[in-house]
């Protein structure tokens, strides 16, 4: 019997007895024999196989990818000088050169009438402005400033009551146009509820346990709502935004305002 | 034959004298179109005008804060019911509109000739409030707030470009010159691929945001002020005449630049 590797018995064949040289060793049984392996491709140093698939796909990736780079790059926005549109008339054109005249002159009247009208939307006079959110104060007359001042405008903090009626207050500057209602030397502070929840104190029952001389400084100018543009103790604070609401000023440029304050003069809150 | 020829010369000089004629009548009705056009330019100038005059004077008697951008006098102001809150000086304005693919878009809307509404920054200036819960009467006062607050510099971070959008996708973007010329070649690439990149995004994907956009350079102190300052809601008008060809490189003083006390 021919102890062959493909025999099915050959793997429990016993060894050759005899002989120096080891008998070889059985293999496991296999249904078929392998294919004998095919020779290596020789490769010539220095060429390499091409694949024309991978170039085709290689060469589309790299055209579509330059064609998306193209297109992103003509996206976006095209800056150009500004420059005004030609107006067109507008309405029936007239006719004839009387027409034209006459619809000319209609025109230059009426914008000497407009701008007329516009300039008296301007305030008169000394005016007050102030940049709530940079705490500057400026007085101004037509487009000269007569005084930048550091202020204190509202610090925007919430202030939540505990018990009692659970009020809230936000202490905020409002902003728009507003008239000085009433000019007040050496004011006297009547406080609100807020002072003394604030501090956390009771809420006096008597008015009079609620005023307070000396806090508001030596001027203040009431624009109403209990807003006011007044004095402060905490001057080094000025040019931060500190204050419940009212608009605080230094003692000199405090007196500056007051020197050119009247009823009824604007003030200007952005 | 002496007769014919005569004929023949009378002819020509009638023809030539026709032809003269009406060359002449051509020249002397064409001269007059010039001062119509001349009129018909002054009169559509003046409607223009007396409609910004109109629209000015309806910004002023309204309750809402408006930008009022003068690119013959190069400056663009706050204001409020007539008044002028500030003053601004423009150095640079340009006009961007987007485009896809190298192709743009038509302009969608008459933008010079109507009042820009609701107005408001982006991104956003944020306002951190603090929240104090007040201590019951007759205890402790109330929390402790802290001893010095912020500056509005520290309270308010501005951005290097920032952009104020209004409806019907008009906006714009205000964006400091000098920090341009001051920034270092990396920082001047990292800034062009950051705005080319978000431009790009919004021109491709975002068709109703800025249909039309005012760039508008401001000296950076300015810019800074602007987004410090600028209320909500506001609204903008745009005045007849164009910028010099030249940015002014030296901006003149303004009551925001000069030192506080």
């Amino acid at each position: 019997m021919d102890p062959s590797p493909s025999s099915p018995t050959g793997s429990h064949a016993p060894p050759a007895a005899a002989g120096p040289e080891p008998a070889p060793r059985p293999r496991p049984a296999r249904p078929t024999a392998p294919a004998p392996a095919a020779p290596a491709p020789v490769r010539r140093p220095g060429r390499v196989p091409l694949n024309r698939r991978a170039i085709a796909v290689a060469g589309t990736t790299g055209i579509v990818l330059l064609a998306i780079g193209i297109a992103w790059g003509g996206t976006g926005y095209r800056y150009d000088p500004y420059i005004e549109m030609q107006p067109a008339v507008a309405g029936k054109v007239p006719a004839t050169d009387k027409e034209l005249k006459q619809l000319a002159t209609r025109l230059e009247r009426r914008s000497r009438d407009l701008t007329a009208k516009l300039k008296t939307t301007a305030p008169r006079g000394v005016y007050i402005v102030i940049d709530q959110t940079q705490n500057r104060l400026y007085l101004k007359r037509d487009e000269e400033t007569l005084l930048d001042a550091r202020c204190s405008a509202g610090s925007g903090m919430v202030l939540k009551e505990t018990g009692g009626k659970n009020r809230q207050w936000v202490f905020d500057t409002p902003r728009g146009r507003f008239e000085v209602l009433a000019l007040l030397r050496n004011p006297v502070w009547a406080k609100p509820d807020w002072a003394f929840v604030e501090d956390g104190q009771p809420i006096p029952k008597n008015p009079a346990d609620r005023l307070e001389s000396g806090t508001l400084g030596e001027y203040a100018l009431y624009f109403g709502n209990g807003f006011m543009i007044h004095g402060t103790l905490y001057e080094r604070l000025l040019g931060r935004a500190v204050s419940h609401g009212c608009i605080r000023v230094g003692r000199d440029d405090l007196r500056k305002v007051w020197a050119n304050a009247r009823l009824g003069m604007r003030i200007y809150i952005y | 034959m002496r007769h014919r020829r005569a004929v023949v010369v009378l002819t020509v000089l009638l023809l030539l004298g026709i032809v003269l004629g009406l060359v002449g009548t051509g020249c002397s009705t064409s001269q007059p179109a010039a001062p119509a056009a001349d009129a018909n330019t002054r009169i559509a100038t003046l409607q223009r005008s007396n409609s910004l005059l109109q629209r000015q004077i309806d910004l002023a008697s309204g309750k809402d804060f408006y930008l009022v951008l003068d690119p013959a006098a190069g400056d663009i102001t706050l204001m409020l019911r007539g008044a002028e809150l500030q003053r601004y000086t423009v150095l640079g304005l340009t006009v961007g509109q987007p485009r896809v693919a190298w192709l743009s878009r038509p302009d969608p809307t008459l933008w010079q000739d109507v009042v820009w509404a609701h107005g408001e920054l982006d991104p956003p200036r944020q306002i951190d409030r603090l929240v104090v819960q007040a201590a019951p009467p007759g205890k402790e006062g109330a929390e402790e707030v802290a001893q010095v607050p912020p500056t509005p510099e520290e309270m308010y971070p501005v951005p290097s470009r920032y952009h104020v959008r209004f409806d019907n996708g008009l906006s714009i973007e205000i964006r400091p010159l000098e920090s341009d010329t001051q920034a270092g070649r990396w920082t001047k690439l990292r800034a062009w691929l950051g705005a080319k990149w978000h431009d790009a995004k919004e021109a491709a994907f975002d068709r109703e945001r800025d249909a039309v956009r005012l760039r508008v350079a401001l000296n950076p102190k300015d810019a800074a002020s602007l987004y410090r300052s600028l209320p909500p809601a506001v609204r903008l008008i745009i005045l007849s005449g164009e910028q010099a060809a030249a940015p002014k490189l030296a901006p003149k003083p303004v009551p925001v630049s000069t030192p506080a006390k």
